[in-house]
């Protein structure tokens, strides 16, 4: 058993078929919600298995580099930011029209 | 041996974790259960950052995402929470259409990776002082260094923090200059053109 697992170790096609699930997981959840705070949590979802697949590659293809690295670094600032704006916006609209439904927002839907 | 074999179950471990709790972030009807299990989510992948030997990016994604980000989410929830909005119940269309949609889009991608020729795993030795080459990749002005995407999004971060402080504000302050809004544009400038000498 010991020697299967040891012998068995997680290659780059593992760890790229669980990045793979969880950004299909967080589409799922960007198509589906209707609550704009959720959507907002499926697409940090998919921030985050992104920043995953920058490091898996960093790892297993160029160690002796940190590129990867620095590119995921450069993800979670910007997925930071991004939160940031998008709750300032969903409680400014929930403040002005009471709703923070996808469906109901669409003052911009001529 | 028994390193590796630990390496190996604590992979499939924190993948099964990371996999259940993000299909509750996106089924759960409750939100404020989702964001929590958003956070377990985020922590978890923290430790398979750690079995990728970039311990820096887990603490950052610890700080940062466990830290900073669910705890502004559970905020935005708790300020925007009524009785319609913090049960999320999409329609059934909604789901068929999501579901199709991203187990269309995993299936074709695993079927990629499955006859993707994988490339040798690299025998180059990990960095051993990995922040420290992370600092001087940042700050380096040559051409493979990241200085002007260093400081760019510094000005996204600042620029994210003015921007949530006056949108997110209660009471804007009444503007001083209306803008010539009290009178017709045309009308106002006509004025000022015959007030002038």
């Amino acid at each position: 058993m010991i020697d299967y697992l040891a012998s068995h170790p997680p290659g780059l096609t593992h760890w790229l078929m669980l990045t793979t699930v969880l950004f299909s997981i967080g589409l799922y959840g960007l198509m589906s919600r209707r609550n704009a705070i959720g959507v907002l949590m499926a697409v940090e979802l998919m921030l985050n298995s992104a920043a995953l697949n920058f490091v898996i590659f960093n790892h297993l293809l160029w160690p002796g580099g940190v590129d990867g690295l620095t590119m995921s670094l450069f993800i979670i600032a910007v997925a930071a930011a991004e939160v940031v704006v998008g709750m300032a916006i969903f409680v400014a609209i929930y403040r002005s029209r009471g709703t923070v439904d996808v469906n109901k927002m669409d003052s911009l839907n001529g | 041996m028994t390193a590796d074999a630990a390496y190996t179950v604590v992979f499939y471990a924190l993948a099964a974790v990371v996999v259940a709790l993000a299909l509750v972030v996106v089924n759960a009807r409750h939100l404020l259960r989702a964001a929590v299990s958003l956070m377990g989510v985020l922590a978890a992948s923290a430790g398979l950052y750690v079995m990728l030997a970039a311990e820096f990016i887990a603490g950052v994604q610890v700080l940062v995402y466990v830290g900073g980000i669910v705890v502004v989410i559970v905020f935005a929830i708790t300020l925007t929470s009524s009785t319609d909005l913090l049960e999320d119940n999409p329609s059934l269309r909604r789901k068929v259409l999501g579901g199709a949609s991203s187990i269309g889009f995993m299936v074709l991608t695993i079927a990629a990776l499955a006859v993707m020729p994988v490339p040798p795993q690299a025998a180059a030795k990990p960095t051993a002082d990995t922040v420290g080459a992370i600092g001087a990749k940042l700050l380096d002005p040559g051409p493979r260094g990241y200085v002007l995407a260093f400081e760019v999004i510094s000005l996204l971060l600042l620029a994210a923090i003015i921007g949530g402080i006056v949108i997110a504000r209660r009471n804007a302050p009444p503007a001083r200059a209306p803008f010539g809004r009290s009178a017709p544009v045309g009308q106002a400038g006509a004025t000022q053109e015959a007030q002038r000498p």
